[in-house]
């Protein structure tokens, strides 16, 4: 090889591995909020790992809390939209991180973001690794199905046998383990492989979040949901590492605040209707 | 004085030496390694993890490799002996095969053959177990295809002319003469496939995993998030070397004795 092309076959062996040393993806928000306009810049009481951005940890896609507007690639959702307003108010801009949900809570604990905004249950054992903000979201577990089975999968004791899908870390898992002993049950590490499994017919239910499967069996029309255990409700909450009290504190003002000037009650009608 | 050059070299060897000695007593000094233990190689949580992380990830992931590598075997000299055939269908198919599953990441290639192909045919795979090792043993086959070619080729012209003047048949020339000298050569990069596949079957796990079918990256990370602590991690890491090391050893073995035995 000649002198220069040994030179450029060594830049772009470093322009690969540089490009593939990137964990996660992640974007950040460049429009100018869309909420409502009189928002008062509160003083930033807490120190973001990047100054001048509300670094948020996600596991999206996840409709419809946290995904991507599909032409503008803007990140949307209950959570985002939440999570953007809270930005707003401190004069910060939201930038998203993408990273599995198993053990999503540990991360601002290692620093790869502030705060976790991922439709996360708050739960006693993750309580014990990580600070959790008020509750901002009542949900309780489902099940979805192909529609072929909406009639016969409607219970916990007709999963017997049956093989259920549950996402790895989530409290439905949990559940799953708890209440259906007797089911055949596959932890997967994402929702999307989840629902294809379901598609392929691998899996026979999903058990997750009511509004996860809710919205699929809107968008999708080949599955149901066929039935909600809303006996056992559960509450959502954001995550920030044990010990950044500032923030926590500072989230936990906004949604206080977002509750009682209508921003919470706006978002919630956006994608659940009014209350 | 002028230094000789095997002074210099002396030299440069001690201070290399010294430097070397410097960090690792810097290193041993300068580490919490308190603090490291608790994070990474607490033995509470080591001890947690047997014995399930040998009685079922453990088998698990040895199920995964021994039908991966047995799939990729077969495969990889039915193609590698396609390859080398007269009949150009036979080598442009195997040549696009061999491509095609070199050149995907074995993650798309699990999806596309655990999902997609399901739900394009509305088929579903008999087993578990066959849904994460087929596409291993596809893949598999594709490099270990190209690792045979080459032993074969290897193996000098000579040999097959020999054989085929003494009357012997093509097929039975490749069968007796020609593919156990290969072997010889093919030994240490397969067994370095060996060692990928046994790590390659950490992916599988996208596919769904039960209990049944746990294999020890899953177990490890599972371990990650109930305990938040990195050691069951340490330990998976820990259970991978002692698979693989034992195969590399054996590798180095068994080419110092056919080293030994060409001379």
């Amino acid at each position: 090889m000649t002198r220069s092309t040994r030179f450029l076959a060594s830049l772009a062996a470093l322009a690969f591995i540089v490009a593939s040393c990137g964990g996660g993806s992640s974007s950040s928000d460049t429009t100018a909020p869309a909420d409502d306009a009189e928002v008062e810049v509160q003083e930033l009481t807490f120190q973001p790992i990047a100054a001048g951005k509300l670094t948020v940890c996600s596991d999206a896609p996840y409709e419809p809390f946290e995904f991507q507007d599909p032409t503008t690639k803007e990140w949307t959702g209950f959570d985002m939209d939440l999570m953007r307003a809270v930005a707003t108010r401190y004069g910060l801009t939201l930038e998203v991180t993408v990273q599995p949900f198993d053990g999503i809570w540990l991360a601002p604990q290692a620093g790869t973001c502030d705060v976790v905004a991922s439709s996360m249950t708050i739960t006693d054992e993750r309580a014990a690794n990580a600070g959790f903000t008020d509750g901002y979201f009542d949900s309780y577990q489902s099940l979805l199905v192909r529609n072929e089975d909406a009639e016969t999968l409607n219970s916990i004791e007709s999963l017997t046998g049956k093989t259920v899908a549950v996402q790895t870390g989530t409290t439905g898992e949990a559940y799953a383990k708890a209440n259906a002993p007797k089911a055949k049950i596959q932890s997967f590490d994402d929702a999307a492989a989840m629902f294809l499994a379901l598609e392929s017919k691998q899996v026979d239910a999903i058990l997750q979040d009511f509004p996860i499967n809710a919205f699929r069996a809107t968008k999708q029309g080949t599955t149901t949901v066929s039935i909600s255990f809303d006996d056992e409700t559960e509450q959502y909450g954001f995550a920030v590492a044990k010990t950044n009290e500032t923030l926590l504190s500072a989230l936990n003002d906004s949604l206080a605040e977002f509750n009682s000037n209508g921003t919470y009650d706006a978002i919630f009608a956006k994608y659940f209707g009014a209350k | 004085m002028a230094l000789s050059k095997r002074q210099k070299a002396q030299y440069l060897r001690y201070s290399v030496y010294t430097f070397s000695c410097l960090v690792l007593v810097a290193l041993a000094l300068f580490v919490d390694w308190n603090r490291l233990a608790g994070a990474m190689f607490r033995w509470d949580i080591v001890v947690k993890q047997f014995p399930d992380i040998l009685t079922k990830a453990a088998k698990n992931t040895l199920i995964f490799t021994v039908m991966g590598f047995a799939g990729g075997l077969a495969l990889g000299l039915l193609f590698a002996l396609m390859r080398l055939s007269k009949i150009r269908a036979y080598r442009w198919f195997a040549a696009t095969y061999i491509e095609v599953f070199r050149g995907i990441p074995l993650v798309v290639t699990l999806l596309i053959l655990g999902f997609g192909i399901p739900i394009a045919f509305q088929w579903s795979w008999p087993n578990p177990y066959l849904r994460g090792a087929v596409p291993l043993a596809l893949v598999a086959g594709a490099y270990i295809a190209e690792t045979i070619r080459a032993g074969i080729e290897a193996v000098p012209k000579g040999q097959m002319e020999a054989a085929r003047s003494l009357g012997m048949g093509y097929p039975r020339a490749m069968v007796t003469i020609i593919i156990p000298q290969a072997l010889r050569i093919i030994i240490p990069p397969l067994t370095n496939e060996l060692v990928l596949l046994i790590k390659d079957t950490s992916l599988i796990s996208i596919l769904g995993v039960t209990s049944g079918t746990i294999d020890i990256t899953r177990f490890g990370r599972d371990g990650v998030n109930t305990t938040a602590n990195a050691t069951p991690l340490i330990v998976a890491g820990l259970v991978y070397l002692a698979m693989t090391l034992p195969l590399t050893q054996l590798a180095a073995l068994m080419e110092r004795r056919a080293k030994a035995a060409s001379r």
